[in-house]
């Protein structure tokens, strides 16, 4: 009997610790959150190796012989062992809710001094853009993306919401989530510790695009960070084909492959040929108003809010850019 | 399809009269639906047509409100056509309503499956042949969604058709099979568990019954629905995109209409039939677990289905009428929906489980020869979560945005559920110790269902805990929990169930070999395609995706492999069903030697199960003690055993 359970608790063990369940930590909140994942593994691994030794033990200690008529022994119940499996599960998910209370007051809560950042975000069917309230460009609006870059090392607070349906705004090495809702601003705060790019992945079912809802989160140093910002303001000062080539770079180049600025995504069609020869009214449609005109073989799920989201400035630089890039015009 | 006769001493001559020339058209039936169902469309159509005429509406054809007319009233016409209103017309008009004839009980023929019948063996046939049919359309969808996940890219289906395909699959198997599969299960056994000689309200039971299909039909007619096809918002059928979604949307709103109706209206039956209809000697703590079981479900459906009801009246009204429930610009409230819509379906997911608690407990303690350890904490488990059942909804909605605080006394009452669950597999455990255990099929599914249900529990622990389900949630590791929960769980207990009550259904014994082969290939299957999803899902694989990151393929691959090896093992069981109900060993009355009554009948039970109503004199589940009874019928339990079998 023990034996078995030992066995069957030793291979469990294994599974549990050998396969990387979970992806890369990238986060103060991921690291917080893990904790809870191995304190509630630890305690499940045990009730399942319990149930299933017992299980395999009696299978294999209680079977019958054939043509066997005898009944078992006539046990109605015993009451200390009723006890103690009514208390001992109850003890184990107290203790799994008070530490998962505690570590989700401190995966929530803004740093002490309250040092952080606000990045405000706006999800649609079927992207997602960004507002830096606290970087402020020429022209007196807040800078505006549609990839994610933060500085390594800072808390920030996202404030989120939608446009349209509902989304979920989650980072998997980040381990934070949270829906955005139209008519509502919900929140979630993430401390990004490790340089590096990663997915920003919706996960609430959205409509036709929701599998191809997916955008980069590039976390910098410090210094890179603010070398970014400088960019950023120095293109949106500039204008032209050269602010065009920024804009494609973080708005356009996840979904589409543009061999100018070495753009690999595959949602959308090949600009190289879908633009080919193409004049510039049908590329500013193209940007604009997507769903006047499908590439065949693609279905209509490019936003179509970019006339809102790009100043008419950067509409014509993107414009250009593309005309340069694919011989047209 | 062969059926067997039921016996027909006790009355003789109660066939309906034969109808000839216009009584044939006019007479309750088939043929008279011919006439009513066009004549509903026609009335419907002129009822939207004539209305939005008459208040000045452009365009006069609007699809999506004639669908609603449609799916109001040509099952009610197809209802009255078939006969399920007669009598109660009869009644409402004054007209002699014939109280004592029993024309409609019993079946002597295959077609008498196909009427409105009120015999509760004959509709719980009649529900598990239908509910199983639903199930084989809603897996064929599930092999369609894993052929297109085999390979990341778009392969076979676009994302329109795919999104349908999940959507449709969720709700065949919740509205469609599980539920109403333990609604059959139980609509054969509780009346001739607790010794009735049917249900309370057996013409009530029939009509339940028949909302069944129109339900499922109209939820799989919505491909056919121009513009858009199938609903495609997944089966919770969040707004706004719900609101937001071609007119096939309507198709589910309408079709959970008519299948929540049919749980209600089956629920109270079972209620006031357990309540009132129990026989001398049966009190509740004389009553099997399983009546219990479904003592408890029923209770919940009453109580928690109308509010799915109501959750879809409101996006038809938001669609159709145009009100603004859950429209932000206008006062309406988003997340409300989910509220209202987790406020039942949180406590389905125990209406899929409780009864099958209840079947895992009669399977276990007959093969193992064993009284059920700890009956009355294993009866009183089952109230606890019902009540808990009630407290926990908003554990779906830990990342919806609603008021943070919530998230705390949601996940405690959450955790908290996993005692009285936790009591009743170690009970189960605990019936197997020291018993003589006999490894016949419905046995292997009960000991399967045990094991993982656990693993479906214990998941369901993770997602429970906020912090754990803030990453976990909308991935595929809640995927693997739902089907190791509703697949390990549900599904393993009623093929368990199915084949125990096979031989006294049927009159037949079911093929134990292919028996178990199905439960071999169905475990193994089941486990390969179910358990990866935990990675998969937690590595950062969102749930409903039609395409996703190539790093998933491979393990994608395998998934898709073992589910086509699960589906296929679906065959044996539907050939082991079919050939065993046609050619089957006929069944002695009481072949696994068990002491719950039903088996203390012949098989099948005679037109009104009892000769004579029983006299219950202990517990249902007294293996080994030497002397102890059940139950006394006619006098004598020996005498009823040696009673001859009436043969087809």
């Amino acid at each position: 009997m023990t034996l078995v359970g030992v066995a069957v608790g030793a291979a469990l063990a294994l599974v549990a610790l050998l396969i990387p369940w979970l992806p890369d930590a990238a986060s103060e909140q991921a690291g917080i959150i893990d904790s809870v994942y191995w304190l509630v593994t630890i305690i499940c691994v045990a009730i399942f190796a319990m149930v299933a030794g017992v299980a395999v033990y009696a299978v294999y200690k209680f079977r019958a012989p054939p043509d066997d008529l005898d009944d078992g022994s006539p046990i109605h119940g015993h009451t200390g062992l009723e006890i103690v499996w009514t208390l001992v599960p109850t003890a184990l998910v107290t203790l799994i809710a008070v530490y998962s209370g505690v570590a989700l007051a401190k995966a929530e809560n803004l740093p002490e001094d309250g040092a952080h950042r606000v990045v405000h975000v706006t999800a649609e069917q079927f992207a997602w853009s960004y507002e830096y309230p606290d970087v402020e460009l020429e022209n007196g609006e807040p800078l505006r993306t549609g990839e994610l870059v933060l500085p390594v090392d800072q808390a920030v607070e996202f404030l989120i919401t939608s446009k349209d349906v509902l989304h979920s705004f989650w980072v998997p090495e980040w381990r934070m989530k949270q829906d955005a809702v139209r008519g509502v601003t919900t929140r979630t705060v993430v401390e990004p510790t490790k340089v590096g790019t990663f997915e920003v992945i919706c996960t609430e079912l959205c409509g036709l695009g929701h599998a191809i809802m997916r955008s980069q989160a590039r976390v910098l140093s410090p210094e890179a960070f603010e070398a970014w910002v400088a960019e950023q303001r120095r293109l949106a000062a500039e204008g032209g084909s050269v602010q065009g080539e920024a804009l494609f770079t973080a708005q356009c180049a996840s979904c589409h492959i543009l061999e100018a600025a070495g753009s690999q995504g595959q949602v959308g069609p090949n600009l190289d040929e879908a633009l080919q020869g193409a004049d510039e009214e049908f590329v500013r449609e193209s940007i604009v108003d997507p769903g006047a005109s499908i590439a065949e073989g693609y279905e209509d799920v490019m936003p179509d809010n970019f006339g809102e989201l790009f100043t008419e400035e950067q509409v014509d630089g993107l414009v250009e850019y593309l005309l340069e890039s694919t011989g047209g015009g | 399809m062969a059926v067997e006769v039921h016996e027909v001493e006790h009355h003789p001559a109660h066939a309906p009269p034969p109808r000839r020339g216009r009584r044939r058209l006019t007479g309750a039936g088939w043929l008279r639906t011919l006439w009513t169902m066009p004549l509903g469309f026609g009335l419907a159509t002129l009822l939207v047509i004539g209305a939005r005429a008459a208040m000045g509406f452009e365009p006069l054809w609007e699809l999506q409100v004639l669908i609603v007319a449609w799916t109001i009233i040509v099952p009610l016409a197809f209802l009255a056509g078939l006969g399920g209103f007669d009598y109660w017309a009869y009644w409402i008009s004054g007209r002699p309503s014939r109280p004592e004839d029993h024309s409609s009980h019993g079946a002597r023929s295959w077609k008498d499956y196909f009427r409105v019948n009120t015999d509760h063996k004959v509709i719980g046939i009649q529900y598990l042949v239908t509910t199983i049919l639903f199930f084989g359309a809603a897996g064929l969808m599930a092999m369609f969604m894993r052929a297109e996940l085999a390979r990341p890219g778009m392969q076979y289906v676009d994302t329109n058709t795919f999104n349908g395909l999940f959507s449709v699959h969720a709700s065949l198997m919740i509205f469609l099979f599980i539920i109403p599969a333990f609604a059959g299960l139980g609509n054969y056994v509780i009346p001739l568990m607790i010794g009735a000689p049917d249900m309370a309200f057996p013409r009530l039971n029939a009509l339940s019954f028949w909302l069944l299909p129109i339900a499922g039909l109209i939820m799989m007619s919505s491909y056919l629905v121009p513009d858009g096809g199938a609903f495609a918002a997944g089966w919770t059928n969040y707004v706004p995109l719900a609101v937001q979604q071609p007119d096939g949307n309507l198709m589910f709103q309408m079709g959970v209409q008519w299948a929540g109706a049919s749980s209600i209206m089956t629920a109270l039956n079972f209620l006031v039939t357990i309540i009132t209809m129990r026989a001398p000697g049966m009190s509740f703590w004389r009553m099997p677990l399983l009546v219990w079981a479904n003592f408890a479900t029923s209770t919940l459906v009453v109580l928690a289905t109308p509010f799915v009801a109501g959750s879809q009246f409101f996006i038809m009204f938001d669609r159709v009428l145009h009100t603004n429930f859950f429209n932000p610009e206008l006062g309406g409230d988003v997340i409300a929906y989910q509220h209202i819509f987790w406020f039942y379906s949180h406590p389905a997911v125990y209406i899929m489980m409780l009864p099958g608690f209840g079947i895992a407990s009669e399977v276990i303690s007959v093969f193992a020869r064993k009284p059920i350890f700890g009956y009355r904490l294993m009866a009183l488990s089952l109230m606890a979560i019902l009540i808990l059942g009630f407290s926990v909804w908003a554990h779906h909605m830990f990342v919806s945005g609603m008021q943070p605080w919530i998230r705390i006394p949601m996940m405690v009452t959450t955790l908290v559920i996993a005692v009285p669950t936790g009591i009743k597999v170690f009970s189960w455990l605990a019936t197997l110790w020291e018993g003589r255990l006999r490894f016949t099929t419905p046995m292997l599914f009960a000991l399967g269902f045990v094991t993982m249900f656990v693993i479906g529990g214990l998941s369901g622990i993770y997602l429970g805990s906020v912090p754990v389900d803030i990453h976990a949630s909308d991935t595929y590791f809640v995927v693997a929990h739902i089907h190791y929960v509703l697949f390990g769980g549900s599904l393993f207990t009623i093929f368990a169930g199915i084949y125990y009550w096979f031989p006294k259904m049927t009159g037949r014994m079911y093929n134990e070999g292919l028996g178990k082969l199905h439960f071999w290939l169905t475990f193994v299957g089941f486990n390969v395609t179910f358990f990866p999803m935990h990675w998969v899902g937690l590595q950062g694989m969102p749930r409903r995706v039609a395409d996703y990151a190539p790093e998933f393929g491979n393990w994608n691959l395998i998934i898709s492999i073992a589910s086509f090896g699960l589906g296929a093992s679906t065959l044996v069981f539907l050939y082991n069903m079919i050939v065993s109900w046609r050619a089957g060993v006929p069944a002695p009355g009481n072949p696994w030697r068990a002491l719950t009554l039903e088996w203390q009948v012949s098989s099948p039970p005679p037109v009104f199960n009892f000769a004579e109503i029983p006299q219950v004199v202990g517990s249902p589940y007294e293996y080994g003690v030497r002397g102890a009874r059940h139950a006394v019928l006619n006098g004598d339990r020996a005498e009823v055993e040696e009673r001859p079998r009436v043969e087809a």
